[in-house]
C-alpha cells in the first residue's frame, strides 16, 4: 500500500516535469532563425507545402495555440518528418532505438560484470595478492577513467583490435555488410540473432558490439566505479560492521551486509550515467557508425534537419527521467530509510 | 626604550622585502612538501600545460597550419617526431599549438558557468532557508527545472546551441558555459545551506546585514574552496566537451589548430593503420583532462586545513617495527583471571603512542570501569582486547583470555570467540546497528553464528530474550530497521545481543553516551544487574566517574595510555593518590561520586 503511494507520488511529479520537456523542446525550435514550417521542410520545399504546414503546425496562431498544437501531435506519435530523408521522425527513431539502447545496455552489462566486482575487491582490506592487484588496477583506472575522450579511445581500439591484430570487425555497423539483419522480435540484433537460431549472425552481431561497448564501458563506466568503492570502503570502515566483526558473525555475511549499504549510492550514480548515456554515446556510435539515434541527432545537426533533432532531445530527455524514476523506485526498495522519509 | 619601539612597530608594519620574501618562499616550500610524489608531478605537468596554453602557437618547430603538400602522412621521423597529417602539417606543431584553443575555451567557458551559477546558487540557497512560504516553492521549483534542463543530453544540447549561433570558438564558449552552469548553482546552493547554520553567519544577520548580502559577502567566500575543486574538474569535462563538439565538425573547424578536429581529421587514417594524426592529440586531451582533475583533488587537500596530502596507504604499509614490549609484560597472570592484559602496548607510526604497556587482571564476575580524560585511550583499550581496531595500528603485549594469547589466533579462531565469549556494548547503539538490515536479522545472524540451529530456533531465541530484558512485543522489534528505534531501545537491543550467549566477558565502550540521562539509568541497571545473573565480567570504559562509582568493583584510571591509578572503587575515588584521579573527580558532580563510592560495597565480592 505504501509503495503503492509513493509510485504515486513520484509519478505526479513526473506530469509536470514531462510537461517542461515539452516546453523546453518547443521553444528550441521555436529559438531557431527562421520559419519553423520551413526548417521542418528544408530548403527545397515549394512554398505552397511550406504555407499548407504552417497551417497544420498553427503558426499563424498565437504561441499558446502552437504549443497545444504541438503537444497534440507528440501525444499521436507525430515527431514531424526529417526533410533530408523525407521520412517520419518517430518511424526513424523507432526503428533505431535498438541500436542504442543495445549498446548501452551491453556497456552496462559489462560495468556491472567486470567493473562492479574489481571496485568491491579492491575496497576490500585483505591483502591478498587478489585484493592487490585489484588495487593497482583500480588505482590506474581510477586515473584514466574520465580523463580519455571517447571518440578517440575508440578510433584506439578499432586500431589495435581491427588494423593491427585483426581480431575485432571495423566500424561498419552492427553486423558484417553481408549479414543479413535477424527478423525483428527484441531489435537487438544479439538476442533476435540467437531467437531465430542463427549462431553466425550472432556471433557477427556480438563482435560488432565488442569494441563500442567495451569504450562505452571504460570511459562511463568511471564514475560508477569510484561510486562503488568508495561507499564500500566507507560501508567496511563505519560503526555497524566494526560491531558485525566484534559479533563474529561469518565474513561473508558481514561483506554481504556491507554491500547492501555501498549500493544505494552506487544505484543513484548508476542511474544518472545510464540517463545520460542515451544522449551522452553519440560520438561512440558516430565513431563506430551503429547507426543509432545519437547518431542520427549527429547527422541532422550537420544537415540542418530540425524535426530530428527536436524528437531526439525529447526522446532522450524523456528517457532520462524515466531511468531517475526507476531509480528512485529501486531506492524505495532497497532503503528502507527512503521509504521511511517518504510520509 | 621608546624610540626602539617605535622602530619595532614601523617593522611590524612595513616588514623588508627580503623578510616578506623569505616567507613566501617558506610558504611555497611547506605547500610543495605537503605534495606526495605523484601530486607534484602532475603540478608540474600542469604547469607545462598552461605554458603551453599561453605560448604555445609562438613556439612551434614548424608553423600550425603551414601545408606542405610534399610531405602529407609522413609517419613520425626525425624531421617530424611526431609525423604529418594529410595536408602535411607538422603534427608536433599542431599538438603545441592547439591546446591554447581548447583550454582557452574551457576557463572561459567555466568561468562563465560559474559566474551565471554562483550568485543564482546564493539567492536559490538564500530563497531555500527563507521563512516565506512563496520563496521556498520559488527555491524548489528552480531546483525541479534544473533537473529538467539536466535530463537533456548535454552533448547534443551544446551541438544545438551551436547550430542555432553558428560554429566558431565564441559560441562555443556559450554552449559549454550554458551546459555547465547548473552544476556551480546546486554546488553553491548546498554550501550556502550548510554554512548558513554557522554561527557566524547569525551573527552577521544579527548585526543588522540583511541576508542576502550576508549570503554574498560571508557565506559565498567560504564557499570557494569546494568551488575552485569543481571548477578545475569542470574545466576538464569542458575541454573535453569542446573536442568532442568539434570532432563532429560543431566546434571549431579546421584552420584552427584544435585537439578534436585534429582527431576527426585522422579518424579516417587511423583504421587504415596510418595511426599518427589521431592518437597523439588524444593522448594529450587525455593528459589535459586529467591534469585539471587531479589538480581539483590538490587544491582541494591543500584549501582544507590541517589536511595532509600524504596519502594514507603509506601509514598501512606492513613492513614496520612494533613498539617495545614491556617488562611487566612477563608478568604472570592471576589465577583463574578471565582476562589478563600485560603491557598491551598500541601506537600509530610516527605518533606518541595511544597505549603504552597497560596490564590488568579481571576475574569472574568482576566489572571493572576505566576512566579517564577523553584522548586518555580508553575506548582504544577495550577495542584492542578483541582486536577491532582495523589497520594502521602496531601492538605489543598480550591479551590473555582464559589463557589464551586473543592476539595470536587465526582469522577463524577469532570470529569463534567474539561475539560468542566476549561481546562489545559500543557508544550509540543506533549507529552500531546497520540501517538496512532489520533487528531479527542481526540477532538471528549473530545466533546463528556461534550455535548451529535452524532460522526458526534462532529467531524464536532472539524473541525470548528481548523478552528476557524487558521488551513487549518482540516479533514487532524483531521486524523492525535501526532507525525505527529510539536510542535507548537500540541499546537494549543491543544488550540483548550482548547476553544471548552468556558470555564470561563483556567490553564495553562508553555504552550509554548519546542515551538520555534517564534511559542512561536504565539501561545501566539491566546491564549490571544481568551481568550478576549471567556472571559475566565486565570492561566498562566511561568518562562518567559517576557511573563507576555506583555500579564497579574496580576503577583503573587511564592517562596518556598509561594506567596511573587502579584499585577497589572505595580507594581509588575516596582517597585518590595520583594527579589526574583528583582531577578526574574534581571534574566530576562530586555528590554523585563519593556518595555512591561510599556505599559501593561490591568490591568485597571479588576475592
Amino acid at each position: 500500500m505504501r509503495t503503492l503511494r509513493y509510485i504515486g507520488r513520484r509519478l505526479l511529479v513526473l506530469v509536470p516535469q514531462l510537461f517542461l520537456i515539452s516546453i523546453i523542446t518547443f521553444t528550441l525550435v521555436r529559438m531557431l532563425p527562421g520559419d519553423p514550417a520551413r526548417l521542418e521542410l528544408g530548403p527545397l520545399a515549394p512554398e505552397e507545402g511550406v504555407e499548407l504546414l504552417r497551417h497544420q503546425l498553427r503558426l499563424d496562431r498565437p504561441l499558446p495555440q502552437q504549443y497545444i498544437a504541438y503537444l497534440q501531435r507528440l501525444l499521436q506519435g507525430d515527431f514531424g518528418r526529417s526533410w533530408v530523408n523525407s521520412s517520419s521522425v518517430a518511424q526513424d527513431l523507432l526503428v533505431r532505438a535498438p541500436a542504442t539502447l543495445e549498446l548501452i545496455t551491453a556497456g552496462m552489462l559489462i560495468v556491472l560484470a567486470v567493473m562492479v566486482p574489481i571496485a568491491l575487491l579492491s575496497a576490500s582490506p585483505s591483502c591478498g595478492w587478489l585484493a592487490r592487484a585489484t588495487r593497482r588496477i583500480s588505482f590506474g583506472y581510477g586515473l584514466l577513467a574520465g580523463a580519455l575522450p571517447d571518440f578517440w579511445l575508440g578510433l584506439v581500439l578499432i586500431f589495435v583490435f581491427f588494423s593491427v591484430l585483426g581480431w575485432a570487425p571495423g566500424p561498419e555497423g552492427r553486423l558484417a555488410i553481408l549479414d543479413l539483419p535477424p527478423e525483428r522480435v527484441t531489435g537487438f540484433y544479439v538476442v533476435d540473432t540467437l531467437l531465430a537460431g542463427n549462431f553466425d549472425t550472432f556471433v557477427s552481431a556480438l563482435s560488432h558490439l565488442a569494441l563500442p561497448a567495451v569504450t562505452l564501458a571504460f570511459v562511463y563506466g568511471g564514475p560508477i566505479f569510484k561510486m562503488v568503492r568508495s561507499s564500500m570502503e566507507a560501508a567496511l570502515r563505519s560503526d555497524y560492521t566494526i560491531y558485525a566483526e566484534g559479533l563474529g558473525l561469518p565474513r561473508r555475511t558481514v561483506l554481504l551486509w556491507a554491500m547492501r549499504n555501498a549500493a544505494p549510492p552506487a544505484v543513484v550514480v548508476t542511474g544518472v550515467v545510464a540517463g545520460y548515456l542515451l544522449g551522452g554515446a553519440v560520438l561512440i556510435e558516430t565513431v563506430f557508425n551503429l547507426n543509432g539515434i545519437g547518431q542520427y541527432a549527429v547527422q541532422s545537426i550537420t544537415t540542418a534537419d530540425y524535426a530530428p533533432i527536436q524528437g531526439f532531445v525529447l526522446v532522450a530527455a524523456v528517457f532520462t527521467m524515466m531511468v531517475y524514476l526507476f531509480v528512485d523506485l529501486l531506492l524505495f526498495m532497497i532503503d528502507p530509510r527512503v521509504s521511511a522519509r517518504a510520509f | 626604550m621608546s624610540a626602539r619601539k617605535v622602530d619595532d612597530d614601523k617593522r611590524r608594519q612595513h616588514p623588508p622585502a627580503r623578510v616578506v620574501r623569505y616567507a613566501a618562499h617558506r610558504r611555497v616550500v611547506g605547500l610543495w612538501s605537503r605534495l606526495s610524489r605523484f601530486d607534484q608531478a602532475v603540478l608540474v605537468v600542469f604547469v607545462v600545460v598552461l605554458a603551453t596554453a599561453a605560448i604555445g602557437p609562438f613556439v612551434t618547430p614548424y608553423p600550425p597550419t603551414f601545408a606542405d603538400p610534399l610531405q602529407r602522412l609522413v609517419a613520425p621521423n626525425g624531421a617530424h617526431p611526431f609525423g604529418t597529417d594529410e595536408n602535411g602539417i607538422d603534427v608536433l606543431s599542431r599538438l603545441i599549438a592547439a591546446p591554447r584553443t581548447d583550454v582557452l575555451i574551457a576557463v572561459i567557458a567555466t568561468t562563465l558557468s560559474v559566474a551565471i551559477g554562483a550568485p543564482l546558487g546564493v539567492v536559490a540557497g538564500y530563497f531555500e532557508g527563507a521563512d516565506r512560504r512563496a520563496m521556498r516553492w520559488i527555491s524548489e521549483g528552480t531546483l525541479r527545472l534544473l533537473d529538467v534542463i539536466q535530463a537533456f543530453p548535454v552533448f547534443i544540447l551544446a551541438m544545438v546551441l551551436v547550430a542555432i549561433r553558428g560554429t566558431g570558438p565564441v559560441n562555443v564558449v556559450f554552449a559549454v558555459a550554458f551546459v555547465n552552469f547548473p552544476v556551480f548553482l546546486r554546488l553553491v546552493r548546498s554550501e550556502i545551506l550548510s554554512l548558513r547554520e554557522h554561527p557566524y553567519a547569525e551573527a552577521a544577520v544579527a548585526l543588522g546585514n540583511s541576508e542576502l548580502g550576508v549570503g554574498f559577502k560571508h557565506l559565498l567566500p567560504n564557499a570557494w574552496p569546494t568551488v575552485l575543486v569543481q571548477v578545475s574538474v569542470t574545466i576538464g569535462f569542458a575541454v573535453l566537451l569542446t573536442a568532442g563538439l568539434s570532432f563532429v565538425g560543431a566546434g571549431v573547424s579546421p584552420p584552427t589548430p584544435e585537439l578534436g578536429s585534429m582527431i576527426a581529421s585522422g579518424a579516417k587514417f587511423m583504421i587504415i593503420g596510418q595511426w599518427w594524426v589521431a592518437m597523439f592529440p588524444g593522448l594529450l586531451l587525455g593528459l589535459i583532462v586529467f591534469t585539471f582533475a587531479v589538480m581539483g583533488d590538490i587544491v582541494g587537500k591543500l584549501a582544507e586545513p590541517g589536511q595532509r596530502a600524504i596519502p594514507s596507504r603509506r601509514l598501512l604499509s606492513k613492513d614496520r617495527v612494533a613498539p617495545a614490549a614491556h617488562a611487566e609484560a612477563a608478568a604472570p597472570s592471576a589465577q583463574g583471571a578471565v582476562l589478563s592484559v600485560r603491557g598491551l602496548a598500541i601506537e600509530a607510526v610516527g605518533r606518541p603512542p595511544i597505549l603504552d604497556g597497560v596490564s590488568f587482571d579481571l576475574m569472574p564476575g568482576e566489572i571493572l570501569g576505566v576512566v579517564g580524560f577523553p584522548g586518555s585511550g580508553k575506548s582504544i583499550l577495550v577495542r584492542a582486547i578483541v582486536r577491532l581496531l582495523g589497520d594502521g595500528l602496531q601492538r605489543a603485549g598480550l591479551v590473555l583470555f582464559r589463557g589464551k594469547d586473543l592476539a595470536e589466533l587465526d582469522e577463524k579462531a577469532l570470529r569463534a570467540i567474539r561475539g560468542y565469549e566476549i561481546l562489545p556494548l559500543l557508544p550509540n547503539a543506533k549507529s552500531q546497528l546497520n540501517p538496512l538490515v532489520r533487528v531479527g536479522d542481526l540477532m538471528v545472524a549473530h545466533i546463528r553464528a556461534h550455535d548451529r540451529c535452524s532460522r526458526r530456533k534462532a529467531h524464536a531465541r532472539a524473541a525470548r530474550m528481548l523478552g528476557a530484558i524487558g521488551i513487549g512485543d518482540a516479533e514487532h522489534w524483531l521486524a523492525a530497521y535501526p532507525h525505527e528505534l529510539s536510542g535507548g531501545m537500540a541499546q537494549r537491543v543491543c544488550l540483548a545481543i550482548a547476553l544471548v550467549h552468556r558470555p564470561p566477558l563483556i567490553i564495553a565502550d562508553e555504552p550509554t553516551a548519546g542515551l538520555d540521562v534517564t534511559v542512561q539509568r536504565q539501561v545501566l541497571d539491566l546491564m549490571i544487574e544481568l551481568c550478576h545473573q549471567s556472571g559475566a565480567a565486565q570492561v566498562l570504559a566511561t568518562r562518567e566517574l559517576g557511573i563507576v562509582a555506583h555500579y564497579c568493583n574496580r576503577v583503573a584510571v587511564l592517562h596518556e595510555g598509561l594506567i596511573v591509578e587502579m584499585g577497589s572503587v572505595r580507594d581509588v575515588l575516596l582517597a585518590p593518590r595520583h594527579a589526574v584521579t583528583r582531577r578526574l573527580i574534581a571534574a566530576a558532580d562530586l555528590r554523585a561520586v563519593s556518595a555512591a563510592a561510599t556505599t559501593n560495597t561490591s568490591s568485597k565480592i571479588v576475592p
